[in-house]
């Protein structure tokens, strides 16, 4: 959790436990979409999958900034918060401030981004452990959206012009998949094409020895934290434009969806391991098995419990070969847990 | 290391016999611990700020019915608060607590409702909490699983599947069952007295019993406990076992409160004992914490919402104050270790 404490290093190949991680939860969602198509009837169509993308791009948006943050080792709770945050600021400033809309998503992006400096401030450069201070954010943003709306006070009344951004279709896709693309894209991008990618990594395995290897560590972590401050403000418009009204508790929850959706996508708790397209798979297995199990007529409770269960499933068949391996051979000097 | 090391075992030690000869040491001794608790002192002044301005400025605040009805109401996350604080001790964290106390809550209802008697209820719920720790300690300690993605799932999968089962409906209790059977403030000083006693013990074992060291030990460094001969695998899943059990232990409290079990109960509470512990001083780091300080913790951010109610600010702010209070306290946390280590 604390950036700090990942000093061990890791003694397996790790592109083979990745591939073969991102393998199985592959086959997982093709399973789901097999299974799912042949108990639902409607479950195949092209609007029904339009359907999925639509509802999993806010959590698909905030699950692929969690990426790189994780990647570094550290955690942030606060973006569920920071949706709900920036969701009423952006209705303030359209309605009360009188902005234009273009106008008041660039000032909500903005306060995305400041609020996402401030984590940065506090984990970068105060070196505070990230659990603890996103805990803290987690609690500040949220309250001040409730502070600010005084609890009750939603904003609704968008132009049409707007609610296209999330109900209608452009392109032949949903409108907001086309901002979910290029998040996806410049992410991706980022974390396996860049050496802000690899800085990212290689702060995850080791802090100090990215230090020492010359990686500006307080620059980079930063950086990550206000890519999802931006991002969450990003989801929090695409949120409004989807429901036609922002409220104070918008989002909550969906940090835990998001953290979800990236450590079934196979990226390590720890830091240094891990992928965006995995995440990706994370998001979709999340979003089908949400929708198939409606068109299942399973309760909806199924879903979360399933997710639960396939989180532990996938974090227990990592750790097996290896406690397999040390029940076969002698016990070695290992590493205790952390 | 070393020196938190030593300082505990200061810590431990009886305090030298109090006589003038003395005077200069027990000076010495006395600022050698105000420097040790300061973060435990400085929350302590802030509540007691806190508490000073209530009374000058809203002394009905001190109304004795209401204020006992709010520590009452406060007893089960003082204990869910210690546990969680042990857990962080030995370096470990667990989100399930809210859900592991709403199941345990819906338990005590059913079998309540079924006649059981009141002891074997008590028993069977806190055994189940105990149950249900041990499956995270189980995946945490047997697996080597990061705590806080196991009891992510297990928090989901638990609350789920709560609402399944109860789809949100309330479980009436028999009305021997509230406050134990006892009058309303006989029932409310009991539980505040079981939450209070709990505290000491586990105050007290943890600073002076081997096993309470111990979690300090594995927090502190898993790989030098376990080079002293301490099996910290043991210790972790026994932690969490604790932890469950004492959330266990916290539901009957909060049951027996009200007439109904409320099966949504303890959602949000794993975050407001977290956050408790960390404003006590319990680092997530591990190795590093008092009980007394989360003690001090919950007391602050317990006060937070009746002191806006009662000085006519908008409650809506209090996510907001409590909020600032985690990262004023983790600031000075961050500021004072890095005095330190300059």
């Amino acid at each position: 959790m604390a950036a700090s404490e990942n000093t061990t290093p890791r003694r397996h190949a790790i592109g083979e436990v990745l591939f073969r991680h991102e393998t199985i939860l592959l086959l997982v969602l093709i399973a789901e979409w097999f299974y799912f198509n042949s108990v639902g009837r409607r479950f195949g169509t092209l609007d029904n999958t339009f359907e999925i993308m639509r509802h999993s791009a806010e959590i698909g948006l905030l699950a692929l900034v969690m990426t790189p943050i994780i990647l570094t080792g550290g955690i942030d709770l606060s973006v569920g918060s920071l949706l709900g945050l920036c969701a009423i600021l952006f209705g303030k400033l359209w309605r009360d401030a009188g902005m234009a809309l273009p106008l008041a998503a660039g000032c909500t992006l903005l306060i995305g981004a400041l609020a996402g400096g401030l984590n940065a401030v506090l984990i970068a450069r105060l070196r505070l452990p990230a659990l603890i201070v996103t805990l803290g954010t987690y609690s500040l943003f949220r309250g001040l959206a409730e502070a600010i709306t005084r609890g009750v006070d939603t904003f609704t009344n968008f132009p049409d012009s707007f609610l296209a951004l999330g109900q209608q279709h452009f392109a032949g896709l949903p409108t907001q998949v086309w901002f979910f693309l290029v998040v996806t894209v410049v992410i991706w991008l980022l974390v396996h094409r860049t050496t802000f990618g690899r800085s990212l990594r290689a702060i995850g395995f080791s802090p100090e020895g990215a230090r020492y290897a010359g990686l500006p560590v307080e620059r980079r972590i930063a950086q990550a934290y206000i890519l999802a401050g931006v991002v969450s403000a990003l989801a929090a418009i695409i949120y409004t434009a989807r429901l036609g009204q922002a409220k104070a508790d918008a989002g909550t929850g969906y940090e835990l969806f998001a953290i979800t959706a990236v450590v079934l996508g196979g990226t390590s708790i720890f830091g240094g391991v891990g992928t965006v397209h995995g995440t990706l798979f994370g998001v979709a297995a999340i979003a089908v098995l949400d929708n198939g199990l409606v068109h299942a007529r399973q309760p909806r409770e199924m879903a979360g419990m399933l997710t639960g269960v396939l989180l532990l499933a996938a974090l227990g068949a990592g750790a097996l070969p290896k406690l397999l391996a040390k029940l076969r051979g002698p016990r070695h000097s290992s590493a205790p847990p952390s | 290391m070393l020196r938190r090391f030593s300082r505990t075992g200061f810590q431990g030690g009886r305090a030298p016999p109090h006589s003038k000869t003395q005077a200069p040491n027990l000076l010495l001794r006395d600022f050698d611990l105000m420097q040790k608790y300061s973060r435990e002192i400085s929350v302590a002044i802030v509540l007691a700020l806190l508490l000073l301005v209530m009374a000058i400025a809203a002394p009905a605040f001190y109304e004795p019915q209401p204020l006992l009805s709010r520590l009452a109401r406060e007893a089960p996350t003082l204990i869910v608060a210690c546990g969680v604080a042990l857990v962080m001790v030995a370096r470990e964290i667990d989100i399930s607590i809210g859900s592991i106390f709403a199941l345990c809550g819906v338990c005590a209802g059913l079998l309540a409702g079924s006649g059981w008697p009141l002891i074997a209820v008590c028993g069977v719920v806190v055994l189940i909490g105990a149950v249900l720790g041990a499956m995270n300690g189980a995946l945490v300690a047997g697996l080597r699983l990061p705590s806080i993605v196991v009891t992510l799932a297990t928090m989901v999968i638990l609350r789920e599947g709560l609402r399944w089962k109860q789809q949100g409906a309330f479980i009436n209790l028999p009305d021997a069952w509230q406050w134990f059977g006892l009058s309303q403030r006989g029932g409310q000083w009991t539980l505040i007295a079981c939450a209070l006693i709990l505290l000491a013990v586990l105050a007290w074992v943890s600073r002076n019993l081997a096993a309470g060291r111990f979690l300090y030990a594995v927090g502190s460094n898993a790989e030098a406990a376990r080079l002293a001969g301490l099996r910290p695998r043991w210790i972790t899943l026994a932690v969490f076992v604790f932890m469950g059990a004492l959330a266990g232990l916290a539901a009957l409290l909060n049951v027996v409160q009200s007439p109904q079990v409320d099966p949504k109960s303890g959602t949000g509470l794993e975050l407001k004992a977290i956050a408790a512990a960390v404003v006590g001083g319990v680092a997530v780091s591990g190795g590093r914490g008092n009980l007394w300080g989360v003690f001090v913790g919950v007391l602050l951010l317990a006060c937070i919402n009746p002191a806006l109610t009662y000085l006519h600010v908008e409650a809506y702010w209090e996510k907001a104050i409590q909020g600032a209070i985690i990262l004023l306290a983790v600031i000075f946390d961050g500021l004072r270790n890095r005095r330190s280590t300059n």
